[in-house]
Parts: C-alpha cells; structure tokens; sequence
C-alpha cells in the first residue's frame, strides 16, 4: 500500500502541510519508495550526508523514479529497529540506513530481506549477510594515517592519540590498525591517549586537559581520527609558529584542509586559525557521499541490477602534495583533482570536505552544503 | 495516598471514582494510547493486523520493562541514573558468554543469570542508599560510569551471539495470532508487582516514598525496603537487557545508554509523581509505549528529521498535560486564582488597589540590628557548620587529587599552566552549577541544558561570524532567546504543573530542532577574534576567563547568600507549602530560577564557542550529567533546600582535576571510567547522612 493513499487521506481528512510534497497518487505509485533512516543529526557529517543523499534523490536521473522519505532514529538502537519496522510496513522497496549499531539490527533487517525490502547500510556495516553495505576499509585509514606519522617522524617520537566514540566498531578497527603500526616502532611512544568522540569541541577538551600536565615541546606528533584543526589552532594559540606545527594524521574537516594549504596562499575569506598554515597532515575520512552512493545503488537493485553486497569506497586520503583549493566545487572541477573548498563558501571548518566520488556525478559542493543536485 | 489510608463510609458510588481518581494516571496513559493506535490505525494504510500489534509489542518492551523497575524506585522516593548501563552490561554478558557453535540455549538459565547481573548490580546500588544512606542520583551515577567501563571491558565493540532459541522465545507468540509474547513478558512482570503492592512490603514501599519519616516512625525498616527497592528494580533492567538481547541475536556496548532519558519521560507520562508515594507500573507501561508510537506515527505523517524532536517534545508536553487535567491540577488552580484575582480587581478589592497603609504587626523587643551582648555571635566556624560538613570534602578530596597528579604525572602543583588549565576547563561546568545548583536547591531538575547551550553556541557563532563588532548585539540576542527558554520551562513548570523533567526534556527535544532548523544541519559561522582571546589567551600566566570567574564566583555566592531571590529558592526547596504561606511568590521565584538557569546555559554555550573557535550541534550534550554530578558532590541535596555554591564549586574543580589526571594517563578508556565512578563514589562517602533522621 502507498504512501499516495495515505497522503490522499490526510490531504482529504486533515489537510495538514504534511502533503506538501504534492505528490499526486498516481505519480507517486509509479516511484520507488524509499526510506531513509538516519541516527543522531547532531553532528556535521551526519547533516552532509543527509543533504548529499537528498540531492541524489533530488537529481534529474531520479527524481522521476525516487519518493524518498527522511527519517531520524537519534542515538538508539531500540528506536531504530522500530523505525525500520514501521518502514517495511508501511510499504518500502528499500531502506537506506546509517546504522546505529552493526549487529543490534540484523534481525531487523533479515525481517525485511524477507519481504524483499532492499537494506543498504552506509558508512558503518550491518554485518547481517542479506544487507548490502557501503564504507571505507576502517582497519586500513588506521594503517595508512598510522604509517605516514611514523615517516614524518622518521621511526621516532612522542604521540597523542585521539581516539573516536569508545564501544564501536569503526572507532575499534582505526584505533587497532594504528596501534599495530605504532607497536612495530619502538622509538614511538603514545604519552597521552583521550577519547575524542569525533568531536572537534571534544578533541580540544581532551587536549587541553593533556597539555595540563606536558608541554607541546615535548610532544612530536599527533594522530586523531578527529581534532587537527584543532589542535593546530591550539598551537598556534600557545605562540608556535606555523612552520613549526607538529606533523598530524587526522581527520578531512575544511578547516584542516585549509590549514594543510601554503602559508602565502590567498584564500578568500580565511582568517586564522581558518587560514592556509602549510601545516603537515595526512587527511582522511570517511567520505559524506556514502550515503548518497547507497540510494543510487539501492535503485540500481529495485531495477534488478547485479549489485555486490559489499561495497569498499576508496579510501579519500589528501597529504600537502595532493592538496589542492577548489574554485567552485562542482563535480567537474573536483574530478580533475580539487579538494578543499574556500572559507568564503564553506563557513563551518569542521564541515567534512571530502566529498567527491568518481561514482556520484550527481553531487557536487552544492549538494552537500545545501541538498541542491548539480546540472 | 492519604486520603485512602482514612476510613469513612462511603457509597458505591463514590468509592468507584476514588478508585478512578487514585488510578487516574495510569487510566490517561491508558487513554492516550489507544488515541494514538487509533490515530495511527485511521492514517496508515490497512487496518491494524495481528501483525501490526506484534511488532509494535515488541517494539516498545525492553523500554517497558526497564521503566517498571525505574518506576519502583522512583515510588520508594528514589531515582536510578544506572538503567541504561545495567541494559548494556546485561546484553554484552550475554552475547559473550553464549557458544556460538551451541546454538541451543536454556531460556530460562540465561533469563536468570540476566536478572542476577541486574540485581547484583542493584544490590550494590541499594547497599550505598539503603545502608550507607548515600544520594541515590550520585550514587546510580557513579554505577553507571563504573558499569559502562565494566561493559567495555567485557566487550569493547559490538559483536557477540545471542542465540536464536531466546528471540524465538521472547518475541514469539504465546497464543498463535491471538496474544504476543512481549506482551505476556509484561503482564507476568505487572502481575508479580501486583502481588508485590498487596504484601506488607508493597505498603511499606509507597509509605518510604510518601514520608520516610512517618514511615520509620510506625516500625518499617526503611533500610531493608530502600535496598530491597533497587535489586527488584536490578532485576527488572536485567529482564529488559534479556529482552534486547533475544530482540538483536547479539550485543553492543553501547545499547542501553540512550534509554536512560525517555525510561523516565515514560514513568512520568504514566502518571508516577518523582519524588514517590504516587502512581504505578501499570501507567508506566502505557507511558513507554506511547512514546514508541510516537516514532510511528511520526513516519505515517513524514515529519520531517528536522522538526521531529519538536514534534516528540510537543507530545510529551501535550501527554503530560491531559494527565494532570482535573479539578486540583496546577492549571486549574492557577485558573481559578486568576479568575479570583480579575473579579477583586474589578471590586477593587485587590492588595494593589487598596491604600498603602502599614499593617505590619507591633512587635516587641530587640531587632536584628541591636543585639545585646547576652547573645554575642557564634563564631564562623559554629554559624558555618553545615555548609562546611557538606562542602569540605569535596575540597579535601580536590587536593588529594592533585597530590596523585603530581606524584603520578608531575607538573601540576608548582606549574603555573596546571592551575590556569584546570579553572578554564572548570569554568563551564561552574557556571552551568549556578544555574543547575538553584534549580536542584528549588527541589527541580534542568534537562534542557545540553540544547540551550547548542542553540546558543550556534545562534552566537552564526550571527558574530569572525566580527568583533557584532558580539555588541549577538550576546544581548542570545542572552534573551535564554531568557525566553527559561521563562517557557518555568511558566510551564509553575503554572501549568508539568513536572520539571518533563518539561525541560521537551523543551531540550524542541531546542535541538530549532537548532537544526536554524542551522539546516551544518552551523556556520565561528568566533570572533576577541571571544578566542578571551577563552584561550594567557595574561602572564592567567586566561582572561579566569578573572571573570572569581567575579562571577563572588557573584554567585552573594546571590544565593545574601538577597531575597536566594533566601526564597531555599524557602521553595525546603517546603513549597510554607514558602507559599510565608508570602513568596512561588510561581514568579520559580520562573526566574529556570530563567537563571537557561541564562547560564547560554553563557556556556557562548564561552564554549569561543574556547573552540565554533559552535557545534550536539556541543551541550557532554554537560547535562556532570552539571548535577557537581551539584550533589558539592553537597547539595536533589530534593532541594540544602547546598552551598562554595560546595558545588567544589565539586566542579574535583571532577575537572580528576578528569586531567586520567587524561594525563594512558590507561585505556574502560579503566578511566572505572577509576572516575569509584572515587565520585568515595568522594561522596564522606558526604552521607550520619543518622536517619
């Protein structure tokens, strides 16, 4: 039964604003309906990747085919099994889904397999084998952040180590993947260990509350799954220069990235500690299209197209050789090869700015700042 | 309760509707539920099948079930911050301890060992209350921090099997399209309470909750009842963390944590009374449940994600409101009183109206200015007693701290930076205790801290955008949408008798839509260069927040010492009914108390954003805990009317300097959450009531 026919109702019964949309039942019945349920949207990535998959949904290739509907779980579970629930009955071909947690869905999930309701998962994994999932390799952006400190500092030193929201998954295969890097230097020495709670706010906390008892010159480098900006801005606070910022491998927010720029660049609207600082970082993230990429690919699946059940994004890794300030932000002009957007455009630095995916023409910069598809 | 313990003869008649009114929470929640199926049935598609009510069944009984064991508790006049974690603890024991390559399991051992975790954990709880005579809002928030690093320890990620036979089992059907297994779980648990209520123990337990006092005095053992309290209620989250296990066939160590807030919106919906000696576990239910409905009934409307914490909080409200209309609720008095107060005005009989003569009574002898020398001043230490029993152990705790630290990690006690980093990292937390402090003092509770310090932070960064001139009109914006918040929380806490927790929960939920309303999700905008020098730069050895602290310090303390507005918050916490009699203006003290509070929160999320250079959603959610953590560790008391700001200040630098040391260490997390619940707890020892009094 479709959501056409309840709205109807309701546009009869209630005349509430609800039908807004203004979806016709007969359109609407020609659509694919699909849900999306998101967790907390209290934070930025969760509000970018949210917009990113509303211009998917939104963009001409599917606009015709897609009656997407956004729903939010917050941080529970509990809430979110019934939430999908109610979505497999109210009518769902597919249910695109940030999941709160990887297991405490799948019986959930294999409910809705059952049905033949589509799951797809984004950034985090359901580990329930009928679900489809799309996400980075965690266990290798812990290795590859890991490695590149350890070259900065030549095999030697004392690190900080920031660590993500403790008790998950993702948090537990970076952390993991780091440390085994770390483990097989002896010379590198993790002296202060905070959870960071991928938080730049909290990132700082944590610091301040480490610097406390140490100095930043006895400190060689940083890794933090987020929190570079940060603490860049941090030293730059406590009277360093900014040749002398100490090497970070950390997360890909715009104030990062903008700080990874040479210290001459002009860039329009920077002021610091948003501003080009030729600070050493390795970048990474997990890329805010995920979501996007997944409504596309559960599309492809209603119309019966083969597709895997894993998809493993590359992993968006930007260093100061690879940076590079986009004019723009469409999608072409991030294809050949920009990846930090100005301050002018992007007001928040703690907005994620890796959001370009060789697979999602549809979404560019505008996409993911305010849900507006590109041409 | 009193009116039923008095016999008087009485008619059928009005015997039905006493019973009607003493059950009447439980009877609105009742009512409130079948509206929304009803409501949910009229706008989704089919009609409602067997399958519908199954899953919505399901949907809502570790909630259910965990609110019945909070409910107990809150009747015996306590409250447990631990659900959550107990849930947690609860489903990774489980799902570590199965055999996966057994998948047959015995229902009802692993029912048991679940229950037992979950009493164990409420013995442990009920010893320090019942025995040690501790606070139990500190207290099941030690345990918590305490379980959730045990949790880590025994599971630090999700995964785990749970087997297939317990979901079969608990989220089957007890007869075939008839009666779903959930539900059955529920009713066996009401009935064993309903057994419960008619013992001698279940009199004793609502005359705990109504008046410990009267309670020791006509012979119940009031140890015995508090402790017995928390272990049902253990059991009780161990039945729901059994439950959330069958429903997920595996665990995450993080699955309980966000049932704690809604476990108590639905005790209060149900119509239980926090504070104890009034409603049920069968109200309760009614209440969980008509919270997960919302979740449907949000879906059939297509709310949108932004407006849909808006959406949950105006129900809240709404539902709390329909369960206190009646003849003697708040509203209807406030009606009443004001309906009085029009027709003097029109006799021209009101106070205001007549003409100011003095009609003060004559009294004799001395004044309070000329005291004789036969009654000479005590001396500070005497006059001060209370405050400082209650105080000083948070201070003496303070410095054992630092003595660790610099033992421990060095450079603390003679470093200069040590002691700057600490009162900078307090200063929130002391600020929120202004604000959180007078409301605990008044006897309430401010849940709408986290989101008016995000919607502040926010709105603060949005409009100063990098510009030092702009803060001249964004801190008098902000400060006023703070003003408005804490008028709403306290018009409706005082006039329209919504219960504090209620109203500010609601009040947080519809702030944090705003906030993304506001913001469209990304906050933009950041600190201006000024704010930044304020919160992060050092004068000599000083951030300029530091001074403003001992301002605001000195400020505080004379607030609540020495004016009227203080000494009428200590009237209100220490008894409504005198404070009223006695002339103060309850409804308007109220008002400023939670405008108070609101202002606070608002200054927080203003200094937060400088100290991190932006504003962040979600920026105020790692404060709402600690500010009545440090409140009640500054010797407060969660009832209201005892406390002193030195105290909760206290509290603040303890917590803050405990927190430095673990992170100067590199003990991994679980073991730092361990570590910081034991010695909230032992700091709080020292604090316990001698003798029951």
């Amino acid at each position: 039964m479709g959501i056409g026919l309840k709205v109807r109702r309701l546009a009869l019964l209630a005349g509430m604003a609800v039908c807004a949309s203004g979806l016709s039942a007969a359109e609407a019945a020609e659509k694919h309906k699909i849900f999306l349920s998101m967790s907390y949207i209290g934070n930025d990535w969760q509000a970018e990747a949210a917009n990113m998959v509303k211009a998917m949904a939104a963009h001409k290739s599917l606009a015709d085919k897609v009656d997407l509907q956004v729903q939010v779980a917050g941080p529970n579970a509990q809430r979110q099994i019934q939430q999908i629930n109610a979505m497999v009955q109210s009518g769902a071909e597919a249910i695109v889904v940030y999941p709160i947690s990887p297991t405490a869905l799948n019986q959930v999930v294999k409910n809705a397999c059952d049905k033949g309701v589509k799951v797809f998962a984004y950034d985090a994994e359901i580990t329930e084998p009928c679900a489809y999932n799309v996400h980075i390799d965690q266990l290798e952006a812990g290795r590859v952040t890991a490695e590149w400190l350890v070259k900065k500092l030549n095999g030697k030193g004392n690190i900080i180590a920031i660590t993500g929201v403790p008790g998950t998954s993702v948090d537990d295969q970076r952390t993991k993947a780091a440390k085994e890097v770390f483990a097989k230097y002896p010379d590198i020495k993790i002296v202060g260990e905070a959870v960071g709670m991928w938080s730049q706010a909290v990132a700082r906390t944590e610091l301040s509350k480490i610097l406390a008892t140490r100095s930043w010159n006895d400190i060689n480098g940083l890794w933090m799954q987020v929190g570079c900006f940060t603490a860049n801005s941090m030293q730059l606070e406590a009277g360093k220069k900014a040749s002398e910022l100490l090497p970070c491998a950390g997360e890909g927010s715009n104030g990062g990235r903008i700080q990874m720029l040479p210290a001459s660049t002009e860039v329009e609207g920077a002021a610091p500690p948003y501003a080009p600082a030729g600070a050493q970082r390795i970048s990474y993230a997990s890329p805010p299209y995920s979501g996007a990429l997944a409504l596309k690919l559960a599309v492809e699946a209603i119309e019966g197209k083969d597709v895997p059940k894993t998809t493993i994004l590359p992993l968006p890794v930007v260093t100061n050789e690879t940076i590079k300030l986009c004019d723009e932000g469409t999608w072409a002009e991030m294809k050949a090869g920009c990846n930090v957007f100005k301050p002018s455009l992007v007001s928040n630095p703690g907005w994620f700015a890796s959001i370009f995916s060789d697979q999602t023409p549809e979404i560019g910069l505008n996409a993911a700042l305010v849900g507006q598809p590109e041409n | 309760m009193s009116s039923a313990a008095v016999p008087s003869p009485v008619s059928a008649g009005f015997g039905l509707r006493r019973a009607l009114m003493r059950h009447r929470g439980a009877l609105i929640a009742a009512a409130v539920l079948a509206i929304l199926l009803f409501i949910v049935d009229w706008i989704s598609a089919g009609p409602l099948t067997y399958f519908d009510v199954s899953f919505l069944s399901s949907g809502g009984a570790t909630s259910a079930l965990a609110a019945v064991g909070q409910t107990i508790v809150i009747l015996s006049g306590g409250f447990d911050l631990s659900a959550g974690a107990v849930i947690s603890l609860v489903n990774v024991v489980l799902a570590s301890s199965m055999d996966p390559m057994a998948p047959g399991a015995s229902i009802l051992l692993w029912t048991a060992v679940g229950i037992g975790v979950g009493m164990a954990v409420g013995a442990f709880n009920g010893f320090f209350i019942a025995v040690l005579r501790m606070q139990p809002i500190v207290v099941t928030l030690s345990t918590m921090f305490i379980l959730q690093g045990v949790t880590l320890l025994v599971m630090d990620k999700p995964g785990g099997f749970v087997s297939p036979d317990l979901g079969t089992f608990y989220l089957g059907d007890a007869i075939t399209g008839w009666l779903p297994m959930p539900l059955v779980v529920i009713g066996v648990v009401l009935l064993a309470w309903f057994w419960l209520k008619g013992t001698r123990f279940g009199t004793a337990l609502y005359a705990v909750g109504s008046d410990p006092d009267s309670a020791a005095a006509v012979g119940i053992n009031v140890v015995l009842v508090r402790f017995a309290v928390y272990v049902i209620a253990g059991g009780c989250y161990g039945l729901a963390g059994v439950f959330i296990s069958a429903q997920t066939g595996s665990a995450d160590p993080l699955v309980g944590n966000p049932l704690l807030l809604s476990m108590f919106a639905a005790v209060v919906v149900g119509g239980t009374r926090l504070g104890g000696g009034q409603g049920g576990p069968v109200g309760t239910v009614f209440g969980a449940y008509i919270l997960m409905m919302v979740v449907n009934i949000l879906l059939v409307l297509n709310v949108s994600a932004y407006y849909s914490t808006i959406a949950e909080g105006t129900i809240l409200v709404l539902a709390a409101l329909a369960g206190s209309l009646s003849h003697a609720s708040v509203l209807a008095v406030q009606l009443r009183a004001a309906r009085a107060r029009l027709a003097a005005w029109r006799a021209g009989i009101l106070p205001s109206q007549l003409e100011p003569i003095d009609r003060r009574l004559k009294l004799t002898g001395p004044s309070q200015g000329q005291r004789g020398p036969a009654s000479p001043r005590p001396a500070f230490r005497l006059r001060n007693a209370e405050t400082l029993r209650y105080a000083l152990p948070a201070y003496v705790c303070l410095l054992i701290i630092v003595i660790v630290t610099q033992v421990w990690l060095g450079h603390a006690i003679l470093n200069p930076g040590y002691w700057n980093s600490l009162l900078v990292l307090s200063s929130f937390l002391a600020v929120l205790a202004l604000g959180q402090g007078t409301v605990i003092l008044t006897g309430g509770l401010d849940l709408s801290v986290p989101w008016t310090i995000g919607i502040s932070g926010i709105i603060l960064a949005g409009m100063v955008n990098g510009s030092d001139a702009a803060l001249l009109y964004a801190l008098p914006v902000v400060l006023v949408m703070a003003c408005a918040v804490g008028f709403a929380n306290g018009f409706g806490i005082a006039y329209l008798g919504i219960s504090p927790i209620v109203m500010t929960l609601a009040t947080n939920g519809i702030l944090q839509g705003f906030a993304l309303v506001y913001s469209q999700g990304t906050p933009a905008g950041f600190s201006s260069p000024m704010l930044r020098w304020f919160m992060t730069a050092r004068l000599g050895f000083v951030t300029p927040v530091v001074l403003l602290m001992v301002v605001f310090v000195a400020g505080a303390v004379l607030l609540l010492g020495r004016t009227p507005f203080g000494r009428r918050v200590y009237g209100i916490g220490n008894g409504l009914r005198a404070a009223r009699l006695s002339g103060i203006g309850v409804e308007r003290t109220l008002i400023l108390v939670y405008m108070l509070s609101a202002v606070c929160a608002a200054v927080v999320g203003i200094m937060l954003t400088g100290f991190s250079g932006q504003a962040s959603l979600g920026m105020g959610d790692d404060y709402l805990l600690p500010s009545i953590a440090v409140v009640v560790v500054g010797g407060a008391l969660i009832t209201g009317g005892r406390g002193h700001y030195l105290g909760m200040l206290g509290g603040v630098l303890l917590l803050t300097a405990l927190q430095m040391l673990l992170a100067g260490t590199t003990l991994p997390y679980a073991t730092r959450a361990i570590l910081y619940g034991l010695v909230v707890l032992s700091a709080v020892m020292a604090l316990r009531e001698r003798r029951l009094q």
